[in-house]
């Protein structure tokens, strides 16, 4: 009976959190890549110029972003249909939740750590980002946005391009 | 990460150390190409927005700083920043109550051509690190309320009183939709984040300018893009309507502190 029950809570848990993806289990056992939340602007792969959709020389997608209070940077993301999509995800003061509102997926941003994430979406559209995890005052309207064009539509990256849908 | 002492922690560690020993046993023959590697990972040319971080260095300089000595260093200042840290040029911004870390940072920037200004930067560059830490310790004991028995200039006068309510809904709720956190969260006096000035006292033409560089482009010292996302999401009218509320001195927190 205990058993049973303890099997039940345990899919529970795995159900809500099988889209969610949290800090790697490896950081609770020292492996934390040690990123300083104060300098992510001066150096790495989080300065300012480096966010936003990058693509690889064998064609993968990776979106850099950094959540901080009370905005994403960037605020406005591009990303193609059934391509999976790599997510490069960073905090620089406070933990914030990326939840792609409509899609399932769900992404926590860590001060310290580079969270990464693999979503393929599968239809086209404009999804919000709410911020899942309270941050701060101005939780609530911390918002962005994703938007998921065909895949014919978005075409490819030139090395060094980064890509984002804010209106500039 | 560097808590080496615990004992739960070894066994894991020895593995990525052997994991990033066997990465980098397999990256060095790779790295010996030279010329194929930059174009592999082609990476855009790094913009730096600003050379200030809030390290643990930094705060400690920031917290050092001697209010008496800022008091005579904010002699030279007074001329256009006013002699109780209020201007008389509505574009000049308003020094009475900003807080230390911003006046800092806004101070390093002018410096190291990060923040450009015509005037500031060559006041800047005679300040030394400790001279803007004075300063800022100074100005931020100054306090933003007027002296009721005197007649000044601040607070101003609203140029259209109707731009309120759009500045209200903005300044409290934000705008989640476009990305617009509430004003309040960061600037207060709900709460306050690192560099994050204090606006209930600020000169309204001085934030309007503000707004506008930031969303144009033409001001980039913002940490991580932070201001400047949200200022381009700012129409025109609700520009106008903040810095106007702002600069009347009605924002929230105004003659409390």
């Amino acid at each position: 009976m205990f058993a049973a029950a303890m099997a039940l809570v345990g899919i529970a848990l795995f159900g809500t959190r099988f889209y969610m993806v949290d800090v790697p289990i490896w950081h609770f056992f020292g492996g934390g890549q040690g990123l300083d939340p104060a300098t992510l602007h001066l150096r790495g792969e989080f300065v300012e110029s480096n966010l936003g959709a990058a693509e690889d020389p064998g064609g993968a997608l990776t979106v850099r972003m950094i959540a901080q209070q009370f905005v994403f940077v960037p605020q406005c993301i591009v990303v193609p249909a059934d391509v999976p999509v790599k997510f490069r995800v960073t905090s620089a003061d406070a933990v914030h939740m990326l939840s792609f509102l409509g899609t399932g997926y769900g992404l926590k941003a860590v001060p310290g750590e580079v969270n990464e994430a693999t979503f393929t979406f599968n239809k086209a559209g404009e999804f919000n980002i709410p911020c899942h995890e309270f941050c701060g005052a101005g939780h609530y309207a911390m918002r962005g946005h994703l938007h998921v064009v065909p895949r014919d539509q978005f075409g490819s990256l030139l090395p060094g391009e980064r890509r984002t849908c804010e209106p500039r | 990460m560097s808590h080496a002492s615990q004992e739960g922690r070894a066994p894991s560690g020895a593995l990525w150390l052997a994991a990033w020993v066997t990465v980098f046993a397999l990256a060095l023959p790779l790295a010996g190409d030279g010329a194929a590697a930059p174009a592999a990972n082609a990476e855009p040319p790094i913009r730096i927005p600003s050379d200030v971080a809030w390290t643990k260095d930094t705060l400690a300089v920031i917290s050092s700083g001697d209010a008496f000595h800022g008091l005579l260093l904010a002699r030279r200042c007074s001329h256009c920043h006013g002699e109780d840290g209020f201007s008389a040029v509505g574009t000049f911004p308003n020094l009475a109550g900003l807080d230390r870390l911003s006046f800092w940072k806004q101070m390093q920037d002018f410096r190291s051509g990060k923040r450009t200004s015509a005037l500031m930067q060559t006041i800047a560059e005679g300040l030394s690190q400790r001279d803007a830490a004075d300063l800022a310790a100074y100005y931020a004991l100054l306090p933003t309320a007027s002296d009721p028995l005197e007649k000044r200039a601040f607070p101003q006068p609203m140029q259209d009183p109707s731009g309120a309510t759009g500045a209200i809904r903005l300044i409290v709720f934000g705008d989640g939709q476009r990305g617009i956190p509430p004003c309040q969260s960061c600037h207060g006096p709900v709460s306050y984040i690192q560099g994050a000035p204090p606006l209930a006292a600020q000169n309204g033409s001085y934030l309007a300018e503000q707004l506008d560089h930031f969303s144009n482009g033409s001001r980039t010292n913002d940490i991580n893009v932070r201001m400047r996302s949200i200022a381009m999401q700012l129409t025109a009218e609700e520009k106008t309507a903040l810095s106007e509320y702002y600069g009347a001195g009605l924002g929230p927190g105004a003659n409390s502190r």
